[in-house]
């Protein structure tokens, strides 16, 4: 339940921050997408997008009536249901891109691995609570409940979400006070897995990060996505070419211009200028987002902000550096930009637990 | 209550900054240190640039006919705009254009500008344009453009003159980079298109497109309309022309099927105007089609002009010299008629051969006592081997240049000959010998080394019919723009004269009206020809064959306004061979009631054959 206190302890500048990426998100949607769909519905994607928005923005005020701790309550029921549907994924999933990532129900398609996300934030911070991260063995557990969906979503093969999971977890084992030894151990151990990793990739992985390292081995294959969003962003310059202005955006040689490379538009659109505003605005998100960590009321709280402060600082990093040209491609969308219900529902949500979690952070006192 | 591990809370906050301080780093290398590369790449990704040829300008004929025009035609070219052509399309489109590969290849490798389309052919047919179409989806980066193509409206009529056009070649291109010739580029390659290029081509346009990443276009960014080149207006006669072009070429078929000249299939004619220099008509043969180079020659077509042992491509006219056997007697008897070595009214004994050196008339005549003009008219050898003695090589020589002989003409095409005067030098340069006086006789009936070309020939004759001018012969009268304006005009150009008396020309020029009159040597050919004309009959002694039958004349005989000369390799005696096709000419030039020709009869005989055969094809 709400009450006027908690609506005066709402986080209003990470609220600011985000209405702003949410707006600008659905500007650019429709600057990347008008063109292309010019022959059916030319704005199709931003009406969808903007139903999207409402809906979540929705969802983001119900859940704040709901004290964070009630969500560790169903926790194991929604660690589960997550399993399945990535196993569901598997059996009635849908290929794209050579993977299999998306169940339709109904007119959207979801992503379960993206609501996964969110799940194992959720159970990873209940499970980390009252944890003492001392050895290998106070890992064993941690290990296995992350292992899970990971080794499930990396068989779909996404990559790159699959490494989103570490770095939820890595950032919440660390805020949860591992011992820096230990984690020293983890990535030790981590850095001497890499081969094994590359082995049991796909030869398209294994060429993405190849071509990541230089994108002119393959200019119209793996290398394409990379050297025309260096191109989109680079000729943005310091103004950018203005909205609906960005060539390499409006004719076609950026793919997925609207989904994981929505960035390579800011940057051309909106130049220098533009990218950098943006990214503050990420900044302030993920600013806020640790802050909250550090206020929160109890060890839940500060799990869970710092679950999804990671979560998004990761997608930051690698979707802005994969546009960018300095993180292989992955098909991580843009948190609040890229177009997308599943993706917008996870950031979402995360951002409903950081408001939830910052509203709550005094103890109640009557 | 607060956080347990405010330091590992602040170790994520440096994490974060230091992460968006490498983002942001990053933008702004891209944007800001390298934008201007970046921009320029996506310019060059988005903006393809099809050149528009200017059509070339066109040829008139002095008359306002239009000789040489231009018309639509399809050129196939390659847009590469996201990167090099798959290996696969290339393939498939060689297929298709029936090129090879690496033709293909090659051609994407030479092209200069990353933004402009590669034309890989030229004007082709729209079988093929309809192929391409049909197989679009299959070939990226393959374009239809339309071009104009050079077309020579009469074929092969005028070809030498004209010349042809092609693309041009890495040597050219070499050389005529500075002049804003790109690769590509459509230039004249013989004749006046090539002598006239920089006038003919114009300004080529431009269409800039932005193409999406599969080279379609999406829209039309900029036009710049090509400007056309400037036309030429001629000197030739278009109708005098064809009627040497038809004459030759029946006169060439009858020598071959009726005189027993089998190997007569090459020969020249020049028509100029003796008053001006101006050409009025000028035919090689055997010829070619300059179309058949629009586009590129198709291998075929180009075996068929390469294995003719006449060389179709050579303009005789201008560039092939022959002995001038009995016309060269023109300039014996200036000279000696100007130096005082003879008189007009002075006879010489003919005993059918000369007394110093044992030379002798043809087939043994012997003429008796000859004045000048008889023996000009008759073409007596004993007589001019005397007056080549009187003069001696030297004075021969300096008489054969004052004609202009041994030299170019000047006219305004590539690839004159010079021909040739003997001379002692040129006898001692080559053959390291002293001269002998049968060599000077060979001289002065024009065998040994003398060798003239046809123009060479028009030009002598054309001397004598204007009273010693020798003008620069010409075939462009006028160059106007596109719109009518006069850029440049030419007119006659006197570069030389000869110091000839009224005497001598008189005696010159009786003696060469006596030729076509019914005791000359031509007489048979101008039988109740209406006008009077002069001319002189040359059987050059060929050895490498059959000998060469040449006819130059000049008309009307008091007022000359057309001089030709004409010449038939192998083709025998001059009057038969040659003169038939000069009777043509005077009949067309002057609107005179053609007379009875073998030549045309035969080639009626032969079409009215070619018709009988198809309609019994026809009718089974």
């Amino acid at each position: 339940m709400l009450n006027r206190r908690m609506l005066k302890n709402l986080d209003y500048t990470l609220i600011f921050a985000v209405m702003s990426l949410l707006l600008i998100s659905l500007v650019i949607i429709s600057s990347a997408t008008h063109v292309t769909t010019a022959t059916e519905e030319p704005y199709r994607f931003l009406e969808r997008q903007a139903g999207f928005t409402v809906v979540n923005t929705l969802l983001v005020i119900f859940l704040l009536t709901v004290d964070y701790n009630a969500l560790a309550k169903y926790a194991g029921v929604f660690y589960w249901l997550s399993v399945i549907s990535l196993l569901a994924v598997r059996f009635v999933g849908q290929t794209a891109l050579g993977a299999q990532r998306w169940i339709q129900i109904g007119p959207v398609t979801l992503q379960p691995s993206e609501f996964a996300k969110i799940i194992i934030i959720i159970t990873l911070a209940k499970m980390l609570e009252n944890r003492k991260l001392e050895t290998v063995r106070d890992l064993v557990p941690v290990a296995l409940h992350v292992g899970l969906p990971f080794i499930l979503i990396l068989l779909q093969p996404d990559l790159g979400t699959s490494l989103v999971f570490i770095a939820i977890t890595l950032g919440m084992v660390y805020m949860a006070g591992i011992r820096t030894g230990l984690l020293a151990g983890i990535f030790a151990s981590g850095l001497a897995l890499l081969p094994i990793f590359w082995h049991f990739m796909h030869d398209y992985q294994k060429k993405r990060l190849l071509v990541f390292i230089d994108p002119n081995v393959d200019p119209l294959g793996s290398g394409y996505h990379i050297i025309q969003s260096k191109i989109a962003i680079g000729s943005g310059m310091l103004f950018g070419k203005g909205l609906f202005a960005g060539t390499q955006s409006q004719l076609n040689f950026l793919p997925e211009n609207h989904t994981d490379f929505i960035f390579a538009v800011i940057g051309e659109e909106l130049g220098f200028i533009g990218a950098a505003i943006i990214l503050l605005l990420y900044f302030i998100v993920i600013y806020r987002g640790i802050k909250i960590a550090g206020e929160a009321r109890d060890n839940f709280g500060t799990l869970l902000a710092t679950g999804v402060t990671s979560m998004l600082l990761f997608h930051v990093l690698v979707n802005v550096g994969m546009t960018a040209g300095i993180m292989p491609v992955t098909g991580i969308p843009l948190p609040f930009m890229s177009y997308g219900v599943s993706a917008l529902t996870k950031s979402m949500v995360g951002v409903a637990i950081l408001l939830n979690v910052y509203m709550r952070r005094q103890k109640i006192m009557f | 209550m607060g956080y347990k591990y405010p330091r590992r809370l602040n170790i994520f906050i440096t994490v974060a900054i230091l992460i968006f301080a490498l983002l942001i780093s990053r933008m702004a290398y891209l944007q800001i240190i390298h934008g201007q590369d970046f921009l320029r790449q996506a310019d060059n990704n988005r903006i393809s640039l099809v050149p528009i040829l200017a059509p070339r300008g066109l040829f008139f004929d002095r008359n306002g006919e239009v000789l040489v025009s231009n018309r639509p035609g399809f050129s196939i070219s390659l847009v590469p705009i996201s990167g090099p052509i798959p290996d696969e399309v290339i393939v498939r489109l060689a297929d298709i254009l029936g090129m090879k590969p690496e033709e293909i290849r090659e051609k994407i490798k030479r092209r200069d500008n990353p933004l402009e389309p590669i034309r890989i052919k030229s004007d082709v047919g729209p079988e093929i344009v309809t192929k391409i179409e049909e197989r679009q989806m299959e070939l990226p980066g393959v374009m239809v453009e339309v071009q104009a193509v050079r077309n020579y409206l009469n074929k092969e009529l005028g070809a030498h003159m004209f010349g042809y056009v092609g693309e041009i070649s890495e040597d050219e291109l070499a050389a005529k980079k500075a002049a804003g010739y790109k690769t590509g580029a459509i230039v004249g390659k013989s004749g006046l298109e090539k002598v006239y290029d920089k006038e003919l081509r114009g300004v080529d346009g431009g269409e800039q497109i932005e193409v999406d990443v599969n080279g379609h276009p999406q829209q039309l960014l900029g036009k710049k309309q090509a400007v056309p080149g400037n036309d030429l207006v001629l000197t030739i006669d278009a109708k005098i022309q064809k009627t040497a072009e038809q004459a030759m070429d029946n006169q060439l078929r009858y020598l071959q099927m009726k005189l027993g000249n089998p190997e007569a299939k090459a020969g020249a004619v020049v028509v100029m105007n003796p008053q001006t220099g101006e050409i009025l008509a000028m035919v090689s043969r055997p010829g070619f089609d300059p179309n058949l180079f629009n586009g590129g020659i198709s291998a075929k077509d180009w075996k068929a002009i390469n294995d003719n042992p006449n060389n179709p491509m050579q303009n005789r006219a201008i560039n092939a010299a022959y002995p001038p056997g009995s016309s060269f007697k023109i300039v014996t008897g200036a000279a000696a008629l100007e130096t005082g070595k003879i008189t007009p009214e002075e006879k010489i004994y003919d005993p059918g051969q000369h007394w110093l050196v044992p030379k002798s008339n043809a087939h043994g005549a012997a003429l008796g006592w000859i004045d000048f003009r008889v023996a000009l008219a008759k073409s007596d050898n004993v007589f001019f081997y005397e007056l080549g003695n009187r003069l001696g090589i030297d004075l021969l020589e300096e008489w054969a240049r004052n004609f202009g002989l041994g030299a170019q003409t000047g006219i305004n095409l590539p690839g004159e000959d010079e021909g040739l005067v003997a001379s002692r030098a040129y006898k001692k340069k080559v053959y390291d010998e002293d001269w002998y006086l049968s060599e000077t006789m060979d001289a002065a009936i024009g065998q040994g080394f003398q060798l003239l070309t046809p123009i060479q020939m028009c030009s002598l004759v054309s001397q004598i019919a204007n009273g010693g001018h020798r003008y620069r012969p010409y075939l462009v009268s006028k160059i106007v723009t596109p719109a009518g304006q006069t850029v440049q005009s030419f007119g006659p150009e006197e570069v030389g004269t000869v110091p000839l008396s009224d005497k001598t020309l008189t005696a010159i020029r009786e003696g060469l009206r006596d030729v076509v009159s019914p005791s000359g040597t031509a007489g048979y050919i101008f039988t109740e020809f209406p006008l009077t004309i002069a001319g002189k009959t040359s059987t050059a002694e060929n050895p490498h064959g059959d000998d060469h039958g040449w006819f130059v004349a000049y008309g009307p005989y008091d007022n000359p306004t057309i001089a030709i000369a004409i010449i038939i390799e192998q083709g025998g005696y001059g009057s038969d061979a040659a003169a038939p096709i000069a009777r043509k000419i005077f009949e067309t030039a002057f609107n005179l009631k053609p007379g009875f020709s073998p030549a045309d009869e035969l080639a009626k005989e032969i079409a009215a054959q070619k018709a009988a055969v198809n309609n019994n094809n026809k009718t089974p």
